[in-house]
């Protein structure tokens, strides 16, 4: 019964099976390789088709398409620069909001929450990060706006709407819709998200750092502001990032409630349009030509832009991994 | 000592633990306020029509969204099916080659920004190459948007838990003479089965709530209808026309929706949490 | 400073062997023979490249981009660090079992099974009759037989290595490479391996790495004792630790340093 002391025998059992295992192989690379490139495909193919459909606008307006403000279906002249401008307004004032606010959230949950609360209280943020957007526009336009017309406009309207400068920006019919309140649905919707990321790359700080901190005698917000944040930042902007990322493209949590006018005016609480909600709007209806073409131009330009961020937030990420040697 | 930069840096712990308590409540307050509407709201739409009844016309009473449900459900499933393999063998390839493979450090990087990628133009991308070629909507163009979305996520988390499989039990398989492709699916996949179930179904959870790629392809359906061929009515579309629609009884059905839809996606995710821990 | 073993056979002659892991080299021109049928151990101190060279001769760093092997390793002859050698049939026949034990996520079983399904065709009564007999060479036989369906994971420590060392018995190898199979094991566990060994090198050729000096000397026949890369003494047990040839070797094994 001893093993085959005499040396490794190639029976043709055994040569057979050795051959059938190399092509098992073989096809197994070839298989997962295959659909691991379909990602690839799909983000070239993307990139292509909306090149190629947005071509007649962009050929017809030139780069200036992206300029100009103007949107006239009936004579047929488009540009893109309001919905570019209500994506960018809408999306970096919810990070404004919304990025202190997660930034308290996360100090809660990994400073300052009692051990009991933590579990709960964490997924209960994840779980509002799992609330579907068109949720957030329909609290948003149903209950939201209405209180915001009633109570908060005006109350804007008449403190900072009376600072010069600043207080074009709140003034205008207390309509309740429009950039500001879509910015508002947008940082609720954005601020689990950040917090996540936020509270993740807090918990991967090695505890004797923030303990040689607390051995000096220094106080909790300046163990989280001295030690932690500097420590994460890499991380923290990243995660920010991601946000924004998410915030230019999101739809439904703005359509409901952004007020779909193509217009540009100074204050914020004036209707106007994001490049996801004119494409929500008026795809429908788009006859094939100039309209539908320039939709696509508008796609096109969110596409590279969220691309760019979402580029730039991995390479903050990574560069926080490297350096730290820890998953985020 | 001190006491007067001492008393200063008391104040400022102070007011920074505080603002970040209130941060925190206002979180929860803010939660529990869209939570309370939302059940509130779409509590009273439920009844016995609502989940028998298809969606009404323009200005009739009543009606339901059964058809709906039947649509979201079905794309949804296909959905499943489709994105579930895919996921699973992309991220197989970039945890069983992703060291030595320049093609996996880029797929990866990909996926990374397909998962935040803007849904809308997924809508978009799909309407282009199928339905405008097709000229017509139909249940499989939505099943094709969700799949674009799904696929990421699952491969994401496959890749994770696969890497998360401790490095001696899969030397303790190719010390048996193990070839490659059996060691990947019967021992390191079995071992990291409930971690990668986890990630199907989160992204089911995430793929159920999406309206923005369905909008051009699946559209919507006024009629009960399972043929995934034609326009196919979905939850979220639905919603979405009916809540910005003036009549009534369209708003009161949107509630209902919205309602059935966080549901789902917040019990697919308790799920997977449950699930996943209980497995781990 | 090598052993007389003019009567014995050899199942793995090392000539020369060096290895690299990237530009750091791990062992230099190790010469040695592991008889056929016996027991050797190999110690030293951390980082002396024990486990190193006891993962050569199954090519398990393969695995790794960047680890490579240069020289000789004849397995009965053949040289296995020839680029085409099959690593699959190699390692069916070095098999190997690790310092944490390493069950695979299915049925006790199963996990003795899964080797043996890869390279034989056994019908179920000729599988059944292996998984005992496996289990039986492995001590664990009467603790395990009326739970064969449960999962390998159930089992205690112990048990899990003995299950591994099982299901390494199981194909039937040559050489069994033990790399320091009972470091993560409680002291009664650690015992019943010790006899297992003993036991197993009346079919088996067994290498075995330990850090743990007495167990080299309770359980082994050869000894060899390595420092930062080298083979430095390589003799008999008893020699070994009774009557050292060189300083740092006597250094290590009274405790001087390591």
């Amino acid at each position: 019964m001893t093993g085959m002391s005499s040396g490794i025998q190639l029976t043709a059992q055994t040569a057979k099976i050795v051959r059938i295992q190399r092509i098992q192989d073989f096809l197994f690379h070839k298989v997962t390789l295959f659909f691991a490139s379909l990602v690839l495909i799909v983000l070239a193919g993307i990139l292509i088709s909306l090149i190629i459909t947005s071509w007649p606008a962009l050929s017809e307006f030139g780069p200036g398409f992206f300029f100009s403000s103007e949107w006239d279906v009936v004579n047929q002249k488009f540009g893109g620069l309001t919905s570019i401008y209500g994506t960018l307004v809408t999306a970096v004032l919810a990070l404004l909001i919304a990025v202190p606010i997660s930034f308290g959230i996360a100090v809660f949950l990994t400073e300052m929450c009692p051990n009991w609360l933590r579990r709960p209280l964490g997924t209960a943020v994840e779980l509002l990060a799992a609330v579907p957007s068109i949720i957030y526009g329909m609290f948003g336009l149903f209950v939201f706006a209405p209180l915001f017309a009633e109570y908060v406009q005006p109350a804007l309207t008449s403190t900072i709407g009376q600072v010069p400068v600043i207080g074009a920006l709140f003034t205008g019919a207390p309509n309740g819709i429009g950039l500001l309140c879509a910015a508002l649905i947008l940082a609720f919707m954005v601020v689990p998200f950040i917090t996540s990321v936020m509270r993740d790359v807090f918990e991967i700080v090695p505890p004797v750092l923030k303990e040689s901190a607390y051995g000096i005698g220094c106080t909790t917000w300046e163990v989280v502001t001295r030690i932690v944040l500097p420590y994460t930042q890499a991380g923290v902007v990243g995660g920010i990032m991601l946000g924004l990322g998410r915030a230019l493209g999101e739809t439904m949590a703005v359509t409901f409630v952004i007020g779909n006018a193509h217009r540009i005016k100074a204050s914020l609480f004036a209707p106007g349009s994001s490049i996801a909600s004119t494409l929500a709007n008026e795809f429908g209806e788009a006859e094939p030509g100039l309209h539908y073409s320039s939709l696509f131009a508008l796609g096109l330009a969110l596409f590279i832009i969220t691309f760019i961020v979402l580029a730039a937030a991995k390479w903050m990420l990574a560069r926080m991994e490297k350096q730290k040697g820890a998953k985020s | 000592m001190e006491t007067g930069i001492y008393n200063k840096r008391k104040r400022s712990n102070k007011v920074g633990l505080s603002l970040s308590m209130f941060a925190m409540v206002l979180g929860m307050v803010v939660l529990l306020w869209i939570l309370f509407i939302l059940f509130t709201k779409g509590f009273a739409a439920l009844n016995f029509n609502f989940f028998t009844e298809s969606t009404p016309a323009a200005g009739s009473a009543g009606g339901g969204l059964a058809n709906a449900m039947v649509g979201s459900l079905m794309m949804v499933t296909s959905c499943t099916l489709i994105s579930t393999p895919i996921g699973v063998l992309a991220g197989i390839f970039l945890a069983e080659y992703g060291d030595r493979s320049r093609i996996a450090s880029i797929t990866r990087f990909v996926t990374d920004i397909m998962l935040s990628a803007p849904s809308i133009v997924i809508g978009l991308f799909v309407y282009a190459i199928y339905v405008a070629q097709v000229k017509h909507f139909s249940g499989w163009a939505g099943t094709l948007a969700l799949s674009l979305l799904a696929v990421p996520v699952i491969l994401k988390t496959t890749e994770n838990m696969l890497r998360l499989v401790p490095g001696t039990l899969r030397e303790a398989a190719y010390a048996l003479g193990t070839p490659k492709w059996k060691v990947s699916l019967a021992v390191i996949l079995r071992a990291a089965k409930s971690g990668v179930m986890t990630g199907i179904l989160l992204a089911i959870a995430r793929v159920s709530g999406e309206t923005a790629p369905l909008l051009f392809t699946a559209l919507n359906n006024q009629f009960f209808s399972s043929n995934m061929n034609k326009p196919m009515s979905n939850l979220p579309v639905v919603i979405y026309q009916f809540a910005l629609s003036p009549y009534e009884n369209w708003v009161n059905l949107a509630w209902g929706g919205a309602l059935l839809i966080t549901l789902t996606v917040l019990g697919l995710n308790i799920l997977a949490r449950v699930f996943f821990r209980e497995k781990s | 400073m090598t052993p007389d073993t003019s009567n014995l056979k050899n199942a793995i002659e090392v000539h020369n062997l060096d290895f690299f892991y990237g530009k750091f080299k791990g062992l230099k021109n190790v010469n040695l023979n592991i008889a056929e049928n016996k027991v050797t151990a190999f110690i030293g101190p951390s980082g002396c490249g024990k486990s190193t060279l006891l993962r050569t001769f199954n090519r398990m760093y393969d695995l790794y981009p960047g680890q490579r092997a240069e020289g000789e390793i004849n397995l009965y002859g053949e040289n296995i660090l020839d680029k085409d050698r099959d690593l699959n049939l190699l390692r069916a026949k070095v098999g190997m079992i690790f310092q944490k034990p390493t069950p695979f996520p299915m049925s006790i079983y199963d996990n003795i099974a899964f080797g043996v399904k890869l390279y034989e065709n056994l019908n179920k009564a000729d599988m059944d009759e292996r998984v005992e007999w496996a289990l039986n060479k492995a001590a664990l036989w009467n603790e395990v037989k009326d739970k064969l369906n449960q999962s390998g994971l159930s089992l205690s420590g112990g048990q899990q290595q003995r299950l591994c060392i099982a299901r390494g018995v199981a194909v039937k190898p040559s050489v069994l490479l033990l790399d320091e199979p009972t470091s993560a094991l409680d002291p009664i566990s650690t015992g019943k391996v010790e006899e297992l060994v003993h036991e197993l090198k009346n079919d088996y050729t067994v290498a075995i790495v330990t850090h743990n000096m007495q167990q080299a000397a309770r359980v082994s026949d050869f000894t060899a004792f390595m420092y930062l890369g080298e083979l430095i003494e390589f003799n008999e047990t008893k020699q070994i630790f009774l009557k050292p040839d060189c300083k740092e070797t006597e250094d290590y094994i009274t405790g001087r340093f390591g």
